[in-house]
This record gives C-alpha cells, sequence and structure tokens, in this order.
C-alpha cells in the first residue's frame, strides 16, 4: 500500500499543505482534485521525493520505482521520439530489451511511424503523448501525473486523454493524477481525492462509479457532486478571506 | 569592388592603391608559386590548432566551472586579462617567451579561448532545468546525461559562435605571423611584400586571407549539418 500520512508543508510563513493523509489503491489511478495554486503539485513533489514535508510520513513509494508525465513535454528537441524514450531506460535494462520495449509500446499505441521524428516536428499533443509514453516504458510500478493536459487545446486534450485511459487499461500501475479539471479527474480517477484551499486539507474521497460501470448517468452524477463540492471548497476561501 | 576600380583609377598610384589588374595578376603569380600551398597550409594548420587548443581547454575548464564555484571565480581575473590586454602586447610578450612558430598559434589561442569559455559555461548553465529534472527523476545516469543533454548544448553553443571565431583565430594568427615571422606564412609574406612596397602583392595575400576565411565558414558550415544529422545538437 502506498500512502502519506499527515503531511504537512509551508514555505516561510505559508502554510501549503496542512496535515494531508491519502491513500493510493495499488493498480488503480487516484485522482487528486482542488483548485489552482492549492499546493497539488507539492504534494506530487513530495511523494516523487523531489520535495521534502515539513512532517509527516511517505509510505511505500521507492523512488527508483517512480516514472512521471509533466505538465509539458519535457522531452529533449534534439533527440528523436525513439531516442527520448531509450533515455530514461539505459542501465535499467540491455539494449536488446530496451529496443523491445521502445518498439512494443510505440507500436501498442499506434506511433511506431514517427519513431525517428524530432520532437518539433510533432503537435503539441503528440509530443505530450510521447511524454506519457515514456513514462510508461519506463520500469516503474507508480506514475505519477501532474496536470499532464493542461498546455493542451481542447482537442488535443481529448485525444491525450483517451490515449492516457488506453495506456492505463493496458498496463498494471498504480497512478497518480494531480489536476483541476472535473472532467479530466472524473475520466480517469478510480478514486477522487477532493483537496480544500488555504491551507490545502483533504475534504473528501469519493469512489468514481463511472469508472466501475462506465454509464452516462454516472459520469454525469460524479461529474454535479466534483462541481459543488470544488464550489464549496471556493465558497470557504472567499468566506475565510473576508 | 566598384569602388576599388574607381579609387585605384582616381588615385592613380600603384603604390598607394593598386589596380585591379595588377593585384589580379600578382594574385597568380602568388597562387602558382612552388611554396603557396606550404604558406597557406601552414597558417591553416596554426590557426586550426590555436582553435582546437582553445576549444579543448575552454571545454574542460567551462564545464568544471560550472559546479566549482571556486575555479569560476579564479577564471575571472584571466579572462578579464587576456579581454582587455592589447593583442600587441600579447605577441610582444610571446615572442619573449615562446619559438616564432608557435606565437602565432599562442596569439590565436589567446583572443579565442575567452569567447569559447563563456559559450562553453553558458551553454552548461542555461541548459533547460526541466530536462535536468525529468532526467533526475527517471534516474538517468551522469554520463548518459552528460552525452544526450550536456554535449549537445555545448556543442549548438559552440557552433553559434564558432564560425566567427575560426575568423577571428585567423586574423590573429596573421597579426602573429607578421610579427614572428615563420618561415612559411601568410603574415610573413604580407609583411614581405609591404617591405617592397608591392602593395598589388599585399592586396593578393589579403584576398587570399578572404579566401581562407570563407573557406573555414563553409567547413564549419558542413561540420554543423553533420553534427544536426548525427543529432548532436
Amino acid at each position: 500500500m502506498y500512502a502519506v500520512k499527515n503531511i504537512s508543508k509551508s514555505y516561510n510563513e505559508l502554510k501549503v499543505l496542512d496535515d494531508i493523509t491519502i491513500e493510493f489503491e495499488e493498480f488503480k489511478t487516484t485522482a487528486i482534485l482542488g483548485p489552482s495554486g492549492c499546493g497539488k503539485t507539492t504534494l506530487l513533489n513530495i511523494v516523487s521525493g523531489l520535495d521534502q514535508p515539513d512532517s509527516g510520513e511517505v509510505e511505500g513509494f521507492l523512488y527508483e520505482k517512480i516514472s512521471f508525465v509533466f505538465q509539458e513535454d519535457r522531452l529533449i528537441p534534439w533527440r528523436t521520439v525513439g531516442d527520448n524514450i531509450r533515455f530514461v531506460l539505459k542501465g535499467k535494462m540491455d539494449k536488446e530489451k530496451m529496443e523491445w520495449t521502445v518498439n512494443r509500446y510505440l507500436e501498442q499505441v499506434g506511433l511506431k511511424e514517427y519513431i525517428n521524428y524530432y520532437p518539433k516536428k510533432l503537435s503539441g499533443g503528440m509530443k505530450q503523448r510521447i511524454g506519457m509514453l515514456r513514462a510508461f516504458a519506463y520500469p516503474s510500478d507508480m506514475l505519477l501525473m501532474d496536470e499532464p493536459f493542461r498546455s493542451l487545446d481542447i482537442a488535443n486534450k481529448r485525444a491525450s486523454m483517451d490515449f492516457l485511459k488506453e495506456l492505463i487499461a493496458c498496463e498494471m500501475r498504480t497512478c497518480i493524477l494531480v489536476t483541476h479539471d472535473l472532467d479530466e479527474a472524473v475520466e480517469l480517477g478510480d478514486r477522487i481525492v477532493i483537496l480544500s484551499d488555504k491551507p490545502t486539507k483533504v475534504k473528501k474521497v469519493i469512489t468514481n462509479m463511472y469508472r466501475v460501470d462506465g454509464t452516462e448517468e454516472s459520469r454525469v452524477k460524479a461529474r454535479k457532486f466534483l462541481e459543488n463540492e470544488i464550489l464549496s471548497v471556493r465558497c470557504e476561501v472567499k468566506e475565510s478571506q473576508k | 569592388m566598384g569602388g576599388w576600380v574607381l579609387l585605384s583609377l582616381l588615385v592613380d598610384n600603384e603604390v598607394i592603391v593598386p589596380g585591379v589588374g595588377s593585384t589580379l595578376s600578382r594574385l597568380l603569380v602568388i597562387v602558382s608559386g612552388r611554396e603557396f600551398l606550404n604558406i597557406v597550409g601552414y597558417t591553416f594548420l596554426r590557426c586550426i590548432a590555436g582553435f582546437l587548443a582553445s576549444l579543448l581547454i575552454a571545454v574542460a575548464l567551462g564545464a568544471l566551472s560550472r559546479w566549482s564555484a571556486f575555479l569560476r571565480e579564479l577564471m575571472e581575473p584571466v579572462l578579464s586579462f587576456l579581454s582587455s590586454v592589447p593583442i600587441m602586447a600579447i605577441i610582444i610578450l610571446a615572442l619573449i617567451w615562446l619559438d616564432s612558430q608557435l606565437v602565432p598559434v599562442f596569439v590565436g589561442f589567446v583572443m579565442v579561448f575567452p569567447i569559447l569559455y563563456e559559450t562553453v559555461y553558458s551553454s552548461i548553465v542555461n541548459v533547460d532545468g526541466d530536462l535536468i529534472e525529468m532526467a533526475h527523476i527517471f534516474g538517468v545516469d551522469r554520463r548518459t546525461m552528460a552525452r544526450d543533454i550536456y554535449l549537445p548544448a555545448i556543442l549548438a553553443g559552440i557552433s553559434r559562435v564558432s564560425s566567427s571565431t575560426l575568423g577571428t583565430s585567423l586574423k590573429m594568427v596573421v597579426a602573429g605571423e607578421v610579427l614572428a615571422q615563420p618561415e612559411f606564412a601568410v603574415g610573413t609574406r604580407l609583411m614581405l611584400e609591404k617591405t617592397y612596397l608591392n602593395t598589388d602583392g599585399v592586396f593578393a595575400w589579403i584576398i587570399v586571407i578572404l579566401l581562407m576565411s570563407w573557406v573555414l565558414k563553409l567547413s564549419m558550415d558542413r561540420i554543423k549539418a553533420t553534427w544536426e544529422n548525427k543529432g548532436w545538437m
């Protein structure tokens, strides 16, 4: 079991995270939903070991077994698509297995023809999908995603979201998705953790029925529920500022 | 070209401004001379030797300075000295210290080194921090990072200044040759033509220098294209 327990973090006088406790179910996607700037990325940085909490514990995460999908594609511009994936695999497997892995993942998602393309020749959405593929190709148990669709337009966002869903369905990975977007949380999160703001606390944790039965009714219901929750978070912030 | 023709007609004195015809015929004589290839070859060699020595030391010190604040601070006065001392003073010092064959190489090295060092250092410092963070998260080893991120960044930086620094290197090498007078050297011949007041010869050697500079630029463009094709930058 992966978990963060009683995590608190402050920057100078500003308390960013306040006593956050979340358990992450294995092989499921946990979406962490909260308003922009509420400290979601800080939480993800603590989980990935990039940042340290002031207090609390991070349990079960092995840093060498974590892969990451960033807000931006973070592809090396002077390396081809294939080389960008190989870059993170070097030293983790022999050359033969590395080639097999690169080809397998590109073939699986129908992007094999782009193996020798440089990132500058790809659209923003395509680059982000390669960034996702790189994270899945990396031999990890845990996948962290920090608002991976943030820099994309609506059409690219939809395509990339379907792409990610397909990868998640095919792979046995425990995923954490940080987002401020209700649709992303509903589409991808098996469990959804709603965060309150200033300071950030866990407000509610729900099981996303849409990911269980896949019906439109569940999707609408889940979205409506989250909409109300986020609205109440915003109202609480406004009240506290008065 | 038109200006040159007009000026030579107006001045009408071959010693002050030689005509195009006399310059070209002198150029023909120079180019067909038995020693021409040796002269041009040695000057090229000195230019490239000075440039490569600068490049190697600049890459080593630039990279080390990125991770050693002490070395970076140590380099500051050296760079400041090299950038502000007049080139003639450096050539005179080199004449005292070194063999006449080495003086032009040293002068080329000294003039190019500060530019290349700063280029290498800033290329490393300005590497995209997001890429470095990504590499750390994915546990990429230092060797792979150096080869796939830092080296291409350095090559890209060097490629931006390579044509101009090679041109500077050639100019400084010729200046060094003028004073050091090695046996086979464009600068030595330039000085010789001046001594005998063969201004058409001086003009002809200037044309040779311009052609050499053009060849260096073409070669550098070729090398840059190869680096790009190989995905090195």
